[in-house]
């Protein structure tokens, strides 16, 4: 009866069951080399446990564990999207999720893509993405009350959310170049690859993109709150820049200067 | 899965992820370095994360590849890559090298001179415990792959430690 090494080996390991096992064992104990051989095999995996255990008894950095935390506490206070269906708030927890699962395989593409251009860099990027991800879903939630009341700057239709109320007019008449105004700024306008116009807007209570689409501001991204009332882990300027990294991604050329934002805007945005 | 219970069990695989990066890159640093990156990953990431599939296998893979690509950026930067067979004295930093391997036990340095692909074959299987099957999907390799580099890795280790091969 022969045993080659890979089946010696692959009994070591615990990978053979039933009649293959009992065979090389059988073998192993009727030739004196091969047992050899198996307590070579074993006390090497000793070894290298013996040498790499040590390692998992170490305490765990406080770093590690406190970036993690960070992602747990963030998800919890914003209401994450599993708690979004969970929570008992049916109706709103539906638009949450339409909106949300199109902006989590947008941005999932998008990270993907990133992250197969380069090492380092695109870390950094993936993460903004990541709280800008959270963010989306945060205001899909805090929409749900509104789109209830009907009178919100934001209304669900069936494309979609969709600019109302004096959201859609500052996107309509506010431009980049201009003071901002009380309760909004205009970050940015451009063209889509598809040609839309397309707008990055800051706004005290919402930030986000929106697109000009039959009439209509569709709102591609949305995160809650102006820079001014972003949490202690987004540091004024990062919700900003997670939106014009969004928007870079958006855009085909640049940004429109002040002239051809004027010029988009007297053809309302058509 | 909630946010909540991802972040758990990922806090939780925290020490073996931490072993199997030792593991890996062989140096404590590197081994912290690719700790956090893997983390930052996989929280980026989670949303890809498939419930009902294995969470560790899955974190694992993402740390196996990040190293992977740093490694070839590495060896891109440096071009004094010391291959396996040359030995450990090859220029200045092979000496910088041997010098900081006096420490190390036999162990740590005959899996160091192990090729990556052999190492990482042979890390998976003997130390964190995974099968063939989950090994070869972590690297991403067909299982007779897997097998045979770690049955080279395994022969090299024991030939390196003095045991009868």
């Amino acid at each position: 009866m022969s045993v080659t090494p890979e089946e010696l080996m692959a009994l070591a390991d615990g990978e053979l069951s039933g009649e293959a096992a009992a065979r090389v064992e059988a073998a192993v104990a009727a030739d004196p080399t091969l047992a050899r051989r198996l307590e070579a095999e074993r006390s090497l995996r000793a070894a290298l446990r013996g040498q790499l255990d040590p390692v998992a008894d170490e305490p765990v950095p406080a770093a590690l564990t406190a970036l993690i935390a960070r992602t747990a506490a963030e998800d919890s206070a914003h209401g994450a999207p599993e708690t979004a269906t969970s929570a008992g708030h049916p109706k709103p927890a539906e638009v949450v999720d339409l909106a949300a699962a199109r902006t989590r395989r947008d941005e999932a593409e998008k990270a993907r893509k990133r992250a197969a251009k380069g090492p380092r860099v695109p870390i950094f990027a993936d993460r903004r993405m990541g709280f800008a991800i959270a963010a989306s879903l945060v205001v899909g939630l805090m929409l749900g009350a509104q789109l209830h009341g009907g009178s919100g700057p934001i209304t669900q239709t069936s494309a979609g959310l969709v600019a109302s109320g004096s959201l859609a007019r500052g996107l309509d008449r506010q431009l980049a170049a201009a003071e901002p105004a009380a309760d909004m700024r205009i970050l940015a306008s451009f063209r889509r690859q598809d040609g839309r116009y397309c707008r990055v807007f800051a706004g005290a209570a919402t930030s986000g993109i929106a697109c000009k689409q039959d009439g209509n501001w569709l709102l591609e991204r949305t995160m809650t709150g102006g820079p001014a009332q972003t949490g202690a882990y987004r540091q004024a300027g990062s919700a900003e820049a997670s939106l014009m990294a969004a928007a870079q991604d958006l855009m085909a050329g640049d940004p429109l200067d002040a002239a051809q934002e004027k010029a988009a805007q007297a053809k309302d945005w058509r | 899965m909630s946010t909540h219970h991802f972040c758990n069990e990922l806090t939780a695989l925290l020490p073996r992820l931490r072993r199997f990066a030792r593991g890996l890159t062989q140096n404590a640093a590197d081994a912290d370095d690719l700790c956090q990156t893997t983390v930052e990953r996989a929280l980026v990431a989670r949303g890809q994360w498939q419930e009902g599939t294995r969470l560790d296998a899955w974190v694992y893979r993402i740390m196996r590849n990040q190293w992977i690509d740093e490694t070839r950026a590495r060896s891109r930067r440096a071009q004094t890559f010391v291959h396996e067979d040359e030995g450990a004295n090859v220029g200045v930093a092979g000496d910088r090298d041997a010098e900081n391997r006096v420490e190390l036990g036999n162990v740590d340095r005959a899996l160091a001179r192990l090729p990556a692909e052999q190492r990482e074959a042979v890390v998976l299987v003997l130390v964190e415990g995974f099968a063939y099957k989950e090994a070869a999907e972590i690297i991403g390799i067909p299982q007779g792959t897997l097998t045979s580099r770690l049955g080279r890795g395994r022969e090299a280790l024991l030939k390196e430690l003095g045991e009868p091969a």
